[in-house]
């Protein structure tokens, strides 16, 4: 019927308002190596997206383009536009410190810093200038630990160091660090691969809770994860996108051969 | 019999009952037996066995053989005759040795022309005693070796013993040289102190060790205060050294780990490391002939009275020298910051200075610390800059233009030219080195455990 | 969308092989329980032909083997979905077993009907339209074996025919419906029997919307898509 290798074509039951963040035909290598390949893909205000794949396959690669991270990579090369809100990213008029307090990310392996937990989530804003006096700062920690659903187990010890805290916490705790610099994007690179079920239902719980503040976009290795969580899933093959669409639609009745093989654990 | 010739016969020996042996149990295993052990270790272990035993005797007889000798020598007839005086009669034993081991054909005194045979007979007479005993030791160990190789033998693990015990012997040298060490200063210090008052040695502010060799010489009567000695010490070691030393190395280290290129850090690296490897005399004579001129002019010109030697010009010189170290655990514990920590701030909108400020440079700061703690006890220690740059005066000034001096430069003074070994004079080296020793153990002790901290902060 | 609507081969296996064998029982479940089924109708149906009550009686003690091969059957699916968490495809199986298990047991109900009903009809004369319906439970019980091969080899054509067939044993029920209502009209003696025949008939007639149903089970389990849209679709063309 049609050319089965545009993933976009299983995209065209939902098309809402403007995307927040989009892709078109973005590739990106590492010196001779390609590992995204001709990608274009939209990201929504008020939805989860989730970006499944086998391992390898550039999904962090991808994620990390979508705020210039892999600038901090020498060897790497990103072609191809993305725009955030309609604005190219990569203008010269778009400030990459700028664009990264507009985009934030939280990685696979809670990383807070050796500092309180105060400060960790005082970092942000203090950097970007968001507060001018110890009440305002205070008003946002509060605030940003409470969206993460951990001000009520750090609340008494805000001066202890955040490497203090469990995974769990920890992870949020960087989530939290994230919200605090008041972001218009999340990322988050596989935030639950090291933590036990119970953490991790807080963290999916949390991301289901910020979902409408924030477009959120999460890489998983962890389908039941991606179809709890997500509105839409991407699934990425060897650099490509192979399949984009609904949640419900990609877990049930994936368009692609490639992608029902995955999902139903029959890839390589 | 030579002991060193012996020593050959058994490493020969004890080589060849190690190939047969492997030989032996190959053939065990051609036979089609199941061997626990490979043949090779099998043959180790025999060597082990038949040779270290043996060796370690041969070396200790080495040792007290001397001792045997003389003893021999001096009970013949013709050692008994003579002179008590031992300076006299140490020289003529040494005479005898030295023309019984055929290194000199004649000798001054008659009586060692005498003594030589005697030498002689008792030195191949107590050779073939120890030869004897270490081919004894020999024989048992390869017998018993031997005997337990096998099929079933686990001579894997026996090696492996042999190994622990052969690398625990090679620390316990290091360890053993150390304590050795340390006890030959506390028994010298242990005689000035019974010269010279500790608290005066520790708390005097007055330097000036010239004692008279006769009581009737003027300045008899020495000044043992150590006080402008380590001051001199800390402030070219710890103060002025680091002030050139902490920022650059720190810099440097920062910019080699985070803002270089990969291939300027390949170059950048090694040549300051390279630093590090200039031989320190020639740092001294760059300061002495270089750099304390021209702080002397400097000094004369901003009106300030500047000595030809001053402590600014070794400190500057060895804060140059101390950069390398500084820099490199700098280096090291900045690079060992996870990157993480740095994709996280980034993440945030941070930039790459507002980055290290914050994140990477706290994080880091305990193992820079320890850096910083291992350079300062490495400047205090280092005497060559110093004698060539710093002077003699024991001044306690804070003024960088003048000369001060430090408790190196006054050991190698004490000590050099010609000393009576129980004056108060030369054993006051003694005791400002052990002083030295412990001020730098503690900082090491210090530095080390702060660095370990560190480590365990991202576990 | 993409085209769904020639059956999908046979899929390649899973990566973790017990996976493949839970699914495997399954279906395997799901074809005894149809077996089973199949015979319980020819065998109600012989019965009732030629007033066989001993062998009614069996096929009525039967039915609890399908109720047990039922429970079975949920039990190894729940397990299924507990264990393997299935996606997609897999998804759609175990769910379509799940569902497909509780109507063959169904199915196995009004076998059970008919059964009971042949004791009433023992002493009953020959009746014409109990000639039809032998014919009626061929085509029946050929559905229902027809579909459940389909599901078995996830083959969407032939559960599409099957729900063809439907039209075909409601024109047979229709026909009987009305010969019945004849003779009791002609002669109210034969009221009670031919009202047991109708009931025989309305049970036949059933079997088939359930045969049905398992097609469109068999349908969205194999292509992911909806029969009723494509036999819509069609119907337009
Ligand atoms: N810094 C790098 N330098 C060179 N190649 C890289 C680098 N980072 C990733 N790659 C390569 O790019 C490809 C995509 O990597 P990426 O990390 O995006 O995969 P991924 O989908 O996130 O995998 P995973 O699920 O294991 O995290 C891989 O083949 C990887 O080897
Ligand atoms: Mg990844």
């Amino acid at each position: 019927m049609n050319d089965t290798t545009t993933a976009t074509a299983a995209d065209t039951s939902a098309a809402p308002a403007l995307p927040k963040m989009r892709a078109e035909n973005v590739n990106v290598f590492y010196g001779d190596k390609q590992a995204i390949k001709d990608v274009s893909i939209e990201i929504f205000d008020d939805k989860v997206t989730a970006f499944i794949g086998p391992s390898g396959c550039g999904k962090s690669t991808f994620l990390r383009t979508l705020n210039r991270m892999n600038d901090t990579i020498p060897s790497a090369r990103v072609e191809g536009l993305i725009e955030l809100d309609g604005e190219d990213i990569h203008a010269p008029a778009m400030d990459v410190v700028q664009l990264r307090a507009r985009v934030g990310m939280v990685f696979q392996k809670p990383n807070p810093f050796p500092k309180s937990i105060y400060e960790n989530i005082a970092y942000g804003p203090r950097i970007h200038g968001l507060t001018s006096s110890k009440s305002d700062m205070d008003a946002i920690v509060e605030s940003s630990l409470r969206r993460a659903g951990l001000w009520d187990e750090v609340k008494d010890r805000l001066d202890e160091s955040g490497t203090a805290l469990s995974g769990g916490q920890q992870q949020r705790l960087c989530i939290a660090r994230a919200i605090a610099v008041d972001p218009e994007v999340i990322l988050m690179d596989e935030p639950c691969s090291a933590l036990d079920p119970i953490a991790t239902a807080k963290i999916e719980e949390l991301i289901h809770e910020l979902r409408g503040r924030y477009a959120i976009a999460i890489v998983t290795h962890n389908m039941q994860q991606a179809a709890r969580v997500s509105q839409r899933t991407a699934f990425f093959h060897l650099g490509n996108l192979v399949e984009y669409g609904e949640t419900g639609q990609i877990f049930t009745n994936p368009t692609q051969q490639r992608t029902q093989d995955y999902i139903t654990g029959r890839y390589g | 019999m030579s002991l060193f010739v012996a020593a050959m016969i058994i490493l020969v020996l004890a080589a060849a009952a190690a190939f047969t042996t492997r030989t032996r149990v190959s053939g065990l295993r051609r036979g089609g037996e199941r061997l626990h052990s490979l043949p090779g270790y099998h043959g180790i272990y025999v060597f082990l066995w038949s040779a270290v035993p043996a060796l370690l005797l041969l070396a200790i007889w080495a040792i007290v053989q001397g001792g045997l000798v003389e003893q021999a020598v001096l009970a013949s007839p013709a050692g008994q005759a003579l002179p008590d005086f031992d300076l006299q009669r140490d020289a003529i034993l040494s005479e005898a040795r030295a023309i019984a081991g055929g290194y000199q054909s004649s000798g001054f005194y008659p009586q060692s022309e005498a003594l030589a045979p005697v030498h002689a007979a008792a030195r191949a007479h107590y050779g073939w005693m120890g030869a004897g005993v270490a081919f004894t030791a020999f024989l048992v160990g390869l017998l018993f070796a031997m005997r337990r190789t096998g099929a079933a033998f686990r001579a894997r693990t026996g090696v492996e013993r042999w190994m622990m015990v052969v690398l625990v012997g090679a620390s316990m040298i290091a360890i053993f040289t150390t304590l050795g060490i340390v006890l030959s200063l506390m028994f010298e210090t242990l005689l000035f102190f019974q010269k010279v008052n500790p608290v005066e040695f520790l708390f005097g502010t007055q330097w000036s060790p010239q004692t008279a060799i006769r009581a009737d010489q003027a300045g008899s009567s020495g000044a043992f205060g150590s006080v402008p000695l380590f001051w001199g010490t800390i402030f070219i070691g710890a103060i002025i050294a680091m002030i050139v030393a902490i920022p650059l190395g720190l810099m440097s280290a920062i910019f080699l780990t985070q803002y270089a290129h990969a291939r300027v850090r390949a170059w950048l690296k090694p040549i300051l490391e390279i630093l590090a490897g200039v031989p320190t005399v020639v740092y001294g004579y760059f300061a002495a002939l270089t750099v304390a001129p021209a702080i002397r002019d400097l000094g004369v010109t901003l009106g300030i009275p500047a000595s030809s030697e001053s402590a600014l010009a070794a400190g500057l010189v060895m804060g140059i020298m101390i950069i390398p170290f500084v820099s490199s655990m700098a280096d090291d514990s900045i690079a060992a910051v996870p990157q993480a920590m740095n994709d996280g701030s980034l993440a945030l909108g941070a930039t790459r200075s507002e980055t290290i400020k914050k994140v990477i440079f706290p994080a880091a700061l305990p193992g820079i610390v320890g850096g910083i703690l291992l350079a300062v006890s490495r400047a205090i220690g280092e005497t060559m800059i110093v004698v060539m740059a710093a002077g003699l005066a024991a001044n306690l000034t804070a003024n960088p233009f003048a000369s001060v001096t430090t408790v190196t430069v006054q050991i190698v003074q004490l000590l050099t030219g010609d000393q009576e070994f129980d004056s108060a004079k030369t054993l006051a080296a003694f005791a400002l080195g052990l002083v030295l020793f412990f001020i730098t153990l503690l900082l090491n002790l210090y530095a080390l455990r702060v660095v370990r901290k560190y480590r365990e902060a991202y576990e | 969308m993409v085209d769904r609507d020639t059956h999908e081969p046979l899929m390649s296996a899973h990566t973790l092989k017990a996976f493949d064998e839970d699914l495997d029982q399954l279906r395997a479940l799901i074809s005894e329980m149809g077996g089973l089924a199949e015979h319980q109708i020819r065998e109600s149906m012989r019965c009732l032909t030629q007033r066989d009550v001993e062998g009614a009686r069996k096929v009525v003690a039967d039915d609890a083997k399908i109720d047990e091969l039922d429970r079975q059957t949920e039990q190894r699916a729940i397990q299924t979905i507990a264990l393997r968490a299935p996606m997609a495809g897999d998804l759609r199986d175990v769910v379509a077993a799940l569902k497909i298990s509780t109507v063959v047991e169904r199915i196995g109900d009004y076998a059970k009907n008919i059964a009971r009903r042949v004791e009433q009809l023992e002493t009953a004369p020959a009746i014409e339209p109990l000639s039809l319906m032998p014919e009626m439970a061929r085509i029946a019980t050929e559905m229902v074996h027809d579909v459940l091969n389909a599901f078995v080899e996830r083959d969407a054509e032939t559960a599409l025919r099957v729900a063809r067939r439907d039209q075909a044993v409601d024109d047979f029920y229709n026909s009987i419906f009305r010969t019945l209502l004849t003779h009791m009209m002609e002669d109210s003696h034969h009221i009670g029997h031919a009202t047991q025949l109708l009931f025989v008939a309305k049970h036949l007639e059933r079997i088939g919307d359930h045969a049905t149903n398992i097609a469109e089970m068999v349908y969205y389990a194999a292509t992911g898509g909806m029969m009723a849209d494509k036999l819509e679709r069609d119907d337009t063309v």
